[in-house]
């Protein structure tokens, strides 16, 4: 192992290059497109042995990784915002095909108004999707999740997004310990599953009836709900072989007598961590539950870690719209039926900062609302 | 030396059983594609009656791996299915995506120009009926001026989009017509775009006859008339030469269209047209 | 209780074969002639590979034969005609 210095997306393209991808598809974006150059200079450095198709859009991005991968080979691909619903179809389809395709997508803010600034709106948009959908709080989890992305999509037979914010997290330079490739290789083995292999043919997408339609549906949710188990076991596994502990759908802190639990996705939650310690040091009990795992969404464990708490304050980067913060109305969902407090916000759109002054105030103004009179409340206009 | 029928593969890669209609001209050509590409060919093709045809639910009629891609994309999966064989170290592949006029010309031609461009190693056929048929016949690029289709019933105003001359101009490997009723140079120009080391795509007029509005058996018949009344030109081009491998003897381009129920309206004046602009191609200089 | 499916949705290679699809529409069925000069264009021309060569004789597979009719308009020898799946005449459905 070493410890270097990593933007977000080099994590991304040392997830790509440890886990040893055999097809590489890419068409660029902002602020996506540091990882996939980081990936073809392995490439080109000899580095890493991987076809690199070189498409001419984000559609066909994914569709290259799709045929890829139905071909047997390890694949990769990363886009974020108008890149990810362009290839929006192909997402949906790439989950119906059971393909284990990994896609690092470096959250950006949706057109229009045009922004090239970090949101999880793009994420958020695929959350009918099918993919299994991880986010990172910092550097060394962009790397680890990768690694941890491709051994769950193996395993459940789903593809797999690893979110990380555009800026925040893409262009941040942060120390990363990259692990050792032989160790990798025991933890991701390739299993090759040739779904289009000239020596077993098979038709692959043929027209599904009524008669079939659905219960393929039900075997794609039922993977998804494997994930969840496997998504816990995989975080376990990773954590004995290489030290860190991501925990697997979500990670508490501070939550042992928090009575106020401050709840989020992604790159707030570091921030989160230094707010919690602080206000923990005035006396506060006050908690921290990261979402990791936002899809297979973790409901039970949601419950079980906000049984004890009286507030539950949840921030979103994303808008619903006519609806609210994603998160928000999921946790509602999650805790329906208890007698907690919960409160939703909608900060940060569109790069908008949310710094740990930003988490404070949120969680001031949750502590004084009694009864949020909208779904989610924006904050920060 | 030339094909002879009796030295094809007798086993049908694709066909028996699918579920197109009687007198299918793309069924047509997918049967004497597959008599050259062989069984180690990964076939995608993007939504079309083609894809539809090849079977459904736990059946299929193809014998050789077949995908039914989405509708823009076969191209693109078919460069990721090259580059996973590439990367496995399979090299005895054949790699097509498959598609009809709207899969190659309109909705699909994104795909299509870009694995032209990095003039991937694979071969994509354009099964021409010059309508979207899967969808019940309308308009698209690859509809003829004048023909009436479900969406323009007082027929197209605009010509239709050269697409060869498109593929051309991309300087691939090998670009090349054919048609359904010219079976053997059909089946010759596949094994030409076998042997190629990068992109061929070949154009195939296959005519339905519920778009076309012309009897089943007429199918490989009205195929016919367009090469031989100069409408639909035989020829290939490789390594930028051009070469013509069928010279018609051009039967009056009335013959081909007034029995189709698509042309019903053609004026005297558009048949005139229509003449002319195929006098003027060939050079006859009527 | 859902079905048994694979993974991946995917069909059986050749499968459709087994159980054709479409031959309840046909409505007339070639008959092969005397006269066949074993030129072999039908088995070309056939969109449903109806038509093989066995040894020195075209033989029609009924079971994918749709009755579309090419092959009778193609056979430059007229050696092959169709005729009516339901005979009136003789009152048999064949």
């Amino acid at each position: 192992m070493s410890t270097t210095l990593l933007t977000g997306s080099e994590a991304a393209a040392y997830g790509a290059k440890l886990a040893r991808i055999e097809v590489l598809a890419y068409y660029p974006i902002t602020p996506a497109f540091p990882a996939m150059e980081r990936v073809s200079k392995f490439i080109d450095d000899g580095d890493l042995k991987t076809r690199f198709v070189r498409v001419e859009s984000d559609h066909s991005a994914l569709a290259a990784a799709l045929g890829a991968s139905l071909a047997g080979s390890r694949t990769f691909t990363v886009t974020n915002s108008q890149g990810l619903l362009y290839m929006t179809e192909v997402v949906y389809h790439t989950a119906g095909l059971r393909q284990p395709v990994v896609m690092a997508v470096a959250n950006r803010a949706l057109s229009a108004p045009h922004s090239r600034f970090p949101e999880q709106g793009d994420a958020i948009s695929q959350g009918a999707s099918g993919w299994i959908q991880l986010f990172c709080e910092n550097n060394q989890e962009v790397l680890d999740n990768m690694l941890q992305a491709f051994k769950i999509a193996e395993t459940v037979r789903l593809p797999v997004m690893v979110n990380y914010e555009g800026y925040i997290q893409s262009h941040t330079l942060e120390e990363v310990e990259i692990p050792n490739q032989e160790k990798i290789d025991q933890f991701l083995p390739l299993n090759r599953v040739r779904t289009l292999d000239v020596d077993n043919p098979q038709g692959v997408n043929t027209v599904a009836s009524p008669e079939f339609y659905m219960d393929y549906k039900f075997r794609q949710n039922e993977a998804m709900e494997q994930a969840l188990t496997v998504i816990c076991s995989v975080a376990s596994d990773y954590a004995k072989e290489f030290g860190r502990d991501w925990s697997g759908l979500i990670e508490t802190y501070q939550m042992e007598d928090a009575e106020h639990a401050f709840v989020a996705m992604g790159s707030m939650i570091s921030d989160a961590r230094i707010v919690v310690d602080e206000l923990r040091e005035k006396g506060q009990k006050i908690g921290l539950v990261k979402v990791r795992t936002w899809r297979p969404f973790p409901a039970e464990a949601l419950r079980e870690a906000l049984k004890n708490v009286q507030l539950v304050t949840v921030c979103d980067k994303n808008i619903v719209y006519g609806l609210g913060g994603a998160l928000g109305t999921e946790v509602k969902s999650a805790l329906y039926g208890q007698t907690v407090r919960i409160n939703s916000y909608v900060l940060g759109l569109g790069g908008r900062d949310v710094t740990t002054e930003e988490i404070k105030q949120v969680l001031e103004l949750s502590e004084k609302t009694e009864k949020q009179t909208t779904a989610s409340e924006w904050f920060g206009l | 030396m030339a094909l002879s029928i009796a030295d094809l593969p007798k086993e049908d890669l694709f066909g028996p059983g699918h579920a197109g209609c009687g007198g299918c001209g793309a069924a047509v050509a997918g049967r004497q594609a597959m008599k050259a590409l062989g069984s180690r060919t990964i076939v995608t093709i993007p939504a079309s009656c083609m894809a539809t045809l090849g079977g459904s639910n736990l059946k299929t009629t193809w014998q050789s791996p077949f995908y039914h891609t989405l509708f823009e994309m076969a191209p693109a999966v078919s460069s990721g299915i090259r580059a996973a064989l590439e990367a496995q170290g399979i090299e005895d592949v054949n790699v097509v995506s498959w598609a009809g006029d709207a899969g190659t010309a309109d909705i699909g031609f994104q795909s299509l120009t870009g694995a032209a461009e990095r003039n991937e190693h694979m071969i994509h056929v354009c099964y021409d009926n010059e309508m979207y048929m899967n969808t019940g016949g309308q308009t698209g690029s690859q509809t003829p001026m004048y023909a009436i289709t479900s969406n323009m019933t007082k027929g197209k105003t605009i010509k239709k989009k050269n697409m060869l001359a498109i593929m051309e101009a991309h300087g691939i490997d090998y670009v090349a017509s054919a048609s359904i009723a010219y079976p053997l140079d059909l089946i010759a120009k596949f094994k030409k775009a076998i042997e190629k080391p990068g992109f061929s795509y070949i154009h195939i007029l296959a005519p339905c006859h519920r778009g076309w509005q012309i009897p089943p058996e007429k199918t490989i018949e009205f195929a016919r008339l367009a090469v031989e009344s100069g409408l639909f030109e035989l020829y290939e081009v490789e390594d930028g030469n051009r070469t013509r491998n069928y010279e018609p003897p051009f039967i009056p381009v009335e013959n081909y269209l007034l029995p189709q129920g698509r042309f019903k309206n053609l004026t005297q004046e558009a048949i005139q047209g229509i003449q002319t602009s195929v006098n003027k191609h060939y050079g006859r200089g009527e | 209780m859902a079905k048994n499916l694979p993974v991946v949705p995917t069909a059986k290679a050749g499968s459709l074969a087994e159980v054709p699809a479409g031959i309840t529409w046909r409505i007339q069925q070639p008959v092969i002639l005397e006269t066949c000069n074993m030129c072999l264009d039908c088995t070309l021309f056939c969109p449903d590979g109806a038509l093989v060569q066995q040894n020195s004789k075209i033989v029609l597979k009924l079971n994918l034969c749709k009755g579309c009719g090419i092959c009778a308009n193609e056979c430059k020898e007229n050696a092959i005609q169709m005729i009516p799946e339901y005979s009136g005449v003789q009152g048999v459905f064949r």
